[in-house]
């Protein structure tokens, strides 16, 4: 009976008219990081629609409605799954598509279905409830080492504040010079900043969202804008881009109303402080460097020019763009939660990156995301080209 | 005299057979119809509150479903081809409205030529795609039902072509048997082949019709919604 259930449960009506507008042209998948590194058309964006398509009519086209909906096809249904979370969520087939399916929340929907049919998540995936409902952040760590590690002894945190700092759980565990730059950056720029404690700083739910987990949102969102609400804040600042997806696209509606501050990504604010001369970078760095455009951030929220600004503002740099950048820029592979499950895609889309930074014969690969920072850099162990990669905020931290 | 009996059985079963492709074509519809209808019922507070309809974004649709604008934005080569087989496929349709309405209006004979100049492009666009679909490594991926679909066009076309060359039918009868079909006055098919066999084509192609043609255009809209409405997304006052 259970999958007999309607397809369309967890869509929105613009989401299905998606799903019937897709004219499977193939356009997308020649801006696909998945097919660069497969060629496997299976997993391809029309034909996860195709398939899709086929699941609605069984549970929900006409002779489902005359004769009552039939069950979908199993090896259909597990193929589907496969290459739905093979998909990082990156969105450049969106994009690039002539009709312009949003797909970057398309999949984390179709995602969603499949986890009420019991085929998803995949792998690891599966535990991060487990995770996050026992300490409060997807690896399982322990809340003492979430900030004990790389906080700087300098930095002093205000009890309460206009400015709030969310480190995010990638960033503190994973990705330390990243968030060490972060609050090394804003304690320069001479403003008080608020944090949450390490205990209650907890998983901003996006690892859950985007593979479809949703049951566990509401607490977690509740709690966190509650805690930063009890703190006076007018502006929560942080520089993981699916945090800042997330909190921006989804936290109005997962906590039922609108948000008591506004979300900002760090590089806006760093920009802004720039400009107006509360931060000055003195020192020069004489290197060319090339900025990856994070997915979430730039089809995500639209945050391409100001972490561009932040860079330029660095006296004797001069900075280079990847081929596909901004809006158009490609997956370093970690998006998605698909790093931890096809690990081997992940590696080889982080690899083109390294290769297009190489090839283009930058100094530094300047990445703005701790996902993105963590991946790319096993993906460079072992791999014949090599380069320096260093997170945006590492970078400005030790020029000032 | 075997002949003739043979195409007034002939047109009787295809009289049938448009019917029930029409009656097809409407049950489907209708069945997608359903459930867009079913799904817009539900309260969905899962995003940000729609983006407004501004003027730069209804223009902005028009031009990309008037001229295939994001065809243009992500394969400028393929784009004008795209557009030609659009364009000349929308020109032969109105073209053929002159057998299904009596009198026919002024603005479809001024269409006439226009219509028979766009038939003789049509097949040359659909070959050129279906070249490089199949032929050239410009495209990774040709989905089965986009490749029948530009299959089953072309020959339609290039039946057309050849009726309008070298084997004409009958006109006045082919008007008759539209006519008839379309007002439920069922009229003896037209003694040709060709003729037959594009009428055929074309209900099998009714029955086939992608469903892109009713939704893609109200996508489109939203996709320029959205993309105006990014900037607002972090960038608020």
């Amino acid at each position: 009976m259970k999958n007999k259930r309607s397809f369309t449960t967890e869509l929105s009506a613009r989401q299905v008219l998606e799903l019937d507008a897709c004219t499977q042209c193939g356009e997308c998948l020649k801006h696909c990081p998945v097919q660069d590194v497969t060629g496997n058309p299976a997993v391809s964006p029309p034909e996860k629609i195709r398939m899709f398509r086929e699941f609605i009519r069984a549970t929900d086209g006409l002779k489902a409605r005359l004769f009552g909906p039939a069950e979908a096809d199993q090896k259909l249904l597990q193929d589907f799954a496969k290459a739905v979370y093979e998909c990082t969520t990156c969105g450049a087939c969106g994009q690039n598509c002539p009709v312009g399916i949003f797909t970057q929340r398309l999949w984390p929907m179709l995602r969603k279905e499949m986890v009420k049919r019991g085929l998803g998540p995949i792998g690891v995936q599966a535990e991060t409830p487990a995770a996050i409902k026992n300490s409060g952040n997807p690896y399982n760590k322990p809340a003492g080492e979430r900030y004990k590690p790389w906080f700087p002894e300098q930095v002093k945190v205000a009890d309460r504040s206009d400015i709030a700092y969310y480190a995010g759980c990638t960033g503190a565990y994973e990705s330390q010079p990243m968030v060490k730059g972060d609050v090394l950056v804003l304690n320069a720029i001479g403003e008080p900043f608020t944090m949450l404690p390490p205990e209650e700083e907890v998983c901003c739910g996006f690892p859950l969202f985007i593979t479809g987990q949703h049951d566990l949102l509401k607490d977690l969102v509740t709690r966190l804008v509650k805690g930063y609400k009890a703190k006076g804040v007018k502006k929560l600042i942080c520089s993981c881009p699916c945090c800042v997806n997330i909190m921006t696209r989804d936290w109005p509606a997962i906590y039922g109303e609108a948000l008591p501050f506004k979300i900002r990504h760090i590089t806006q604010h760093v920009s802004e402080a720039i400009r107006t001369g509360k931060l000055q970078l003195r020192n020069k760095l004489s290197e060319s460097v090339i900025y990856h455009d994070p997915c979430y951030l730039s089809r995500g929220v639209g945050v391409i020019e100001e972490p561009r600004e932040v860079l330029r503002s660095i006296p004797g740099i001069t900075v280079l763009e990847f081929e596909r950048h901004g809006l158009n820029s490609r997956c370093c592979g970690s998006g998605g939660a698909a790093r931890k499950v096809f690990h081997e895609n992940a590696i080889a889309m982080g690899r083109q990156t390294i290769d297009e930074a190489v090839a283009k014969k930058a100094d530094r690969l300047i990445l703005a995301c701790p996902a993105c920072y963590a991946k790319v850099n096993e993906a460079m162990q072992g791999h014949k080209n090599q380069i320096r990669i260093t997170d945006i905020m590492e970078l400005v931290s030790g020029l000032i | 005299m075997e002949k003739g009996h043979s195409i007034i059985h002939m047109g009787k079963i295809l009289i049938v057979a448009a019917y029930a492709v029409y009656a097809a074509f409407w049950l489907r519809f209708i069945g997608h119809a359903l459930v867009w209808w079913k799904v817009s019922q539900r309260l969905d507070n899962r995003s940000l509150a729609r983006p407004h309809l501004k003027l730069k974004a209804c223009a902005l649709t028009v031009l990309d479903v008037v001229l295939l604008g994001r065809v243009f934005i992500v394969n400028t080569a393929l784009w004008i081809v795209e557009w030609v087989f659009h364009a000349s496929f929308l020109l032969v349709v109105l073209r053929h409205l002159r057998f299904f309405l009596d009198p026919v209006p002024d603005w479809v004979w001024w269409l006439q030529t226009p219509g028979l100049i766009a038939g003789y492009v049509l097949p040359f666009a659909l070959l050129y795609i279906l070249v490089i679909r199949l032929l050239t490594k410009l495209e990774k991926y040709a989905a089965p039902a986009n490749l029948f679909l530009l299959g089953l066009v072309l020959a339609i076309s290039s039946i057309g072509v050849v009726m309008n060359t070298l084997f004409t039918p009958d006109l006045v009868d082919v008007k008759l048997f539209i006519f008839g079909i379309v007002h439920f006055a069922p009229a003896a098919a037209p003694g040709s082949v060709l003729f037959l066999l594009h009428f055929c084509l074309v209900l099998v192609l009714l029955l086939f019709l992608p469903t892109h043609i009713f939704t893609a255009p109200l996508v489109m809209l939203e996709a320029r919604k959205r993309e105006q409405a990014l900037r607002l997304v972090i960038h608020e006052k």
